[in-house]
């Protein structure tokens, strides 16, 4: 065998990253640990994307002379709570306070994530409609249009393109944020990482290794965002 | 109420006692006024005059503060009434041409009658590219307005307005916001629309266009409709101080 080559198997870099990712396997435990984070951002997006929309027309509705409906008051309340806790704390009033009783941690979770990351899409979503040009819709309804259909064909599509960036940035801070799932005891990739690197008393490669498995995906996330906006942005093009 | 139904057909639109307030700026302060079928009104006026105010009220997209607005033989301003049914029937066009961007021209023209069920897509596409061959824009249907220039798109929201066979068009200043040599391709479409018969609202600063076109031309100022005459006694005998001033400046 090469020289060089032997002398790296021998060294103390080569061992560290054996015992981080080869030895028992535990490469494995990373791809399980990241499972629990995409399966906790991903179902937690989707919701929170949901709550988050319908907060948004809640906050736009307005009664017939124009004022702000009861519902746009619930909505701004949910957003001003959301907002002004701290994360790690709903998650830990709702798994261990709200659904204490729950056998189905990454439930209660998902649910935590997702109301948190309504709050924040609500405004993402509310200021990608307020963005979309008045006349628009004077244009629609001059036409006859109804509201809802106005709403429907000509300002959601635009509002749309008008959110996804910031959209694409919640969900990459939403994933990140779910490295606080070890606060009450799930496995995600950073409570793996932490857990090897106490095992192994070497904390460098396990959670370098971990960061980087964050930055891949997100990275790939950002080509994939890049993607769809660019195809969005089809009738800008001049 | 018996009276009002025995109208002569040709009214299109009434106005009696218009009032609009924002707030506390009151801006439209009391208009009376009749549009017949086939009459061509030019507004014209200082800005800040109301003028905007007043012919945006006309298809309720500004709700006005008092008065009543009478439709053919429907009163529009009663909280009963469809608005949506009654905006089918005013097509309007605006200063900043509200295409809809995330559409291609055809989209834009066929959209509403479609959705609204007047017109089968194949009818409402081969309406909309007899429209286009109208204004000679045929070549732009499957454009989306961000590649038209200023003078193109006004042309398509005329058609696009046009699609619903409107019984009366609303123009908000339709040329204010084109390039200096882009007016006139647009003043063209609306001269050849005036001569099919249209019924037509024109809020602009076109003198010319007001002189060779209108059937009456009026003056409004401070929310009220200070003159009103067809446009040869207007332009060469006006009688309102504040009309000969305003002429002075802008002619």
């Amino acid at each position: 065998m090469n020289f060089y080559a032997l002398g790296f198997l021998q060294s103390d870099f080569y061992q560290k990253f054996r015992n981080a990712f080869i030895v028992s396997d535990r490469y494995k435990l990373y791809f399980e640990g990241l499972g629990v984070t995409l399966k906790i951002t991903v179902f937690a997006g989707l919701l929170g994307l949901l709550i988050g929309t319908a907060v948004a027309f809640m906050k736009l509705s307005k009664t017939r002379n124009g004022k702000p409906t009861v519902l746009s008051y619930i909505a701004q309340v949910y957003t001003d709570i959301i907002r002004g806790t701290p994360s790690v704390l709903q998650l830990m009033i709702m798994y261990f306070v709200v659904m204490a009783s729950s056998k189905n941690p990454t439930l209660v979770a998902v649910l935590s994530f997702g109301i948190n990351s309504g709050a924040y899409v609500s405004e993402i979503v509310r200021a990608g409609i307020l963005a979309v040009d008045k006349g628009q819709e004077e244009a629609g309804r001059s036409l006859g249009l109804s509201s809802r259909t106005t709403m429907l064909n000509i300002i959601i599509p635009q509002a749309i393109k008008n959110a996804l960036p910031p959209l694409g940035n919640e969900f990459i801070v939403l994933m990140k944020e779910t490295a606080i799932v070890g606060y009450v005891g799930m496995t995600d990739l950073t409570r793996i990482a932490n857990k090897i690197s106490t095992r192994t008393y070497e904390a460098f490669m396990p959670l370098i290794g971990a960061a980087v498995i964050y930055f891949i995906i997100i990275k790939l996330l950002t080509i994939g965002l890049g993607y769809l906006e660019r195809r969005l942005r089809k009738s800008d093009s001049r | 109420m018996i009276q009002d139904n025995l109208q002569p057909v040709e009214r299109v639109i009434r106005v009696k006692g218009l009032q609009k307030r924002f707030g506390t700026n009151h801006v439209l302060k009391g208009i009376d006024y009749e549009v017949d079928k086939g009459e061509k009104i030019v507004v014209i006026g200082p800005s800040g005059s109301g003028k905007s105010t007043f012919l945006r009220c006309l298809n309720l997209l500004e709700i006005p503060s008092a008065g009543e607005i009478w439709f053919e033989d429907k009163l529009i301003t009663d909280k009963k009434t469809n608005v949506n049914e009654v905006r089918r029937h005013m097509g309007m066009v605006f200063q900043q041409f509200n295409l809809f961007n995330n559409m291609t021209v055809m989209k834009n023209i066929t959209l509403a009658p479609v959705k609204l069920g007047i017109m089968s897509k194949d009818e409402a596409c081969e309406t909309a590219l007899s429209l286009l061959d109208r204004v000679n824009l045929r070549d732009k249907a499957d454009s989306y307005p961000a590649q038209l220039s200023g003078g193109q798109k006004q042309r398509i929201a005329i058609v696009r307005a046009l699609a619903m066979s409107p019984k009366v068009m609303l123009f908000d200043e339709p040329t204010s916001a084109l390039d200096p040599e882009m007016v006139g391709e647009v003043l063209e479409v609306m001269k050849e629309l005036a001569d099919s018969g249209m019924t037509m609202v024109v809020v602009t600063h076109e003198m010319g266009f007001a002189k060779e076109v209108a059937s009456k031309v009026l003056f409004m100022d401070e929310g009220i409709i200070m003159e009103e005459a067809e446009p040869e006694t207007f332009f060469s005998n006006p009688q309102n101080q504040r009309t000969k001033d305003f002429l002075s400046k802008v002619l």
